[in-house]
């Protein structure tokens, strides 16, 4: 009110002065508008957040399609150059006893290669916790159903777990495996080519029986040694779990130079 | 709101250009570092095991 009082009183007094007769006018407006009523001011606040809420979305986007990848690889990598270097060191120490260094189970129990999915290896390691599988690792199932290693020889189903975005998203291209493709496991003295013989696209994620020691949905009924990836379906989502199941079709000695399977070759 | 926090930084258009520029960068710090992390177990997007709970 006062400001265009003066205005007026200005306009009046210098009205030959064309400079100071624009001014109070192009002032005046952008008072108006820092000056906003309540409503207006209610209203813009309430835009800029939905602006914020967007911008936020976007960048949990961001979060769990990139940064988690970045974060994980480099944990796993960190943890893989970690089970290496202990095995590079009981082999060394071991041609005599084996015994002193001791395997840490916490670091790993091996290596899954799966030419067919990915280039990469992946490190296996115990449980399928959140915490576990965000350094961008494979974990093998304690809970609900245990998982039976192949290290200890005996029949069952080594059952495995990872991520198919975000953190290292492992087992992204699970799609990608046919039947008959190889998985190959591999320890610190062994490999283990499993072959696959079942694919199970879409079930519940309650569906615990895949995990069973006989995995009878593949369609075996008798007792072997088999390998199950687990990894939720369809991608971007965790609605459904997708399910992989193998046979071991061979074992090989780690030689010298590590040659791997021909498999993988 | 933004308006707001503009008109409350000190100095010229270009110091307040490069204050803006740090407090966005440390907002997305903390987005990535605390809140993310913590959101994201209680989104259902990253479940990948059978469970029968």
């Amino acid at each position: 009110m006062r400001s265009s009082v003066k205005g007026r009183g200005n306009v009046a007094a210098t009205a030959d002065d064309t400079a100071q007769h624009s001014d109070p006018p192009a002032s005046s407006p952008t008072r108006r508008r820092r000056r906003m009523g309540p409503v207006a001011m209610v209203v813009s606040f309430f835009g800029e957040l939905l602006i914020t809420a967007g911008l936020v979305l976007g960048l949990f986007v961001v979060y769990s399609l990139w940064w988690t990848n970045v974060v994980a690889d480099r944990a796993a990598d960190k943890q893989a150059d970690k089970v290496r270097d202990a095995w590079a060191q009981e082999s060394d120490e071991g041609g005599s006893s084996g015994g002193p260094a001791s395997y840490d189970s916490k670091n790993g129990v091996g290596f899954l290669h799966v030419p067919a999915m990915t280039g990469d290896e992946i490190l296996v390691e115990k449980g399928t916790s959140m915490k576990v599988l965000n350094d961008g690792v494979a974990g093998y199932y304690t809970d609900p159903v245990k998982a039976t290693l192949p290290t200890s020889g005996e029949k069952g189903n080594f059952s495995l777990a990872a991520h198919r975005d975000g953190h290292g998203a492992k087992f992204h291209g699970i799609h990608k495996i046919e039947k008959g493709d190889p998985i190959v496991f591999e320890t610190k003295d062994t490999w283990y080519v499993y072959k696959t013989y079942a694919i199970l696209p879409e079930t519940s994620k309650y569906n615990v029986d895949v995990l069973g020691k006989i995995p009878k949905e593949s369609g075996r009924k008798k007792a072997g040694h088999y390998i199950t990836l687990t990894t939720c379906t369809p991608v971007y989502t965790s609605k459904y779990r997708y399910i992989v199941w193998g046979e071991l079709a061979r074992t090989e000695k780690v030689d010298q130079d590590r040659t791997p399977p021909a498999e993988l070759r | 709101m933004y308006s707001w926090i503009w008109r409350h930084l000190p100095g010229n258009g270009w110091v307040r250009a490069l204050i803006s520029l740090v407090l966005i960068v440390a907002v997305v710090y903390v987005l990535f570092q605390y809140v993310f992390p913590w959101a994201e177990p209680l989104l259902p997007f990253n479940d990948v095991t059978v469970d029968n709970q």
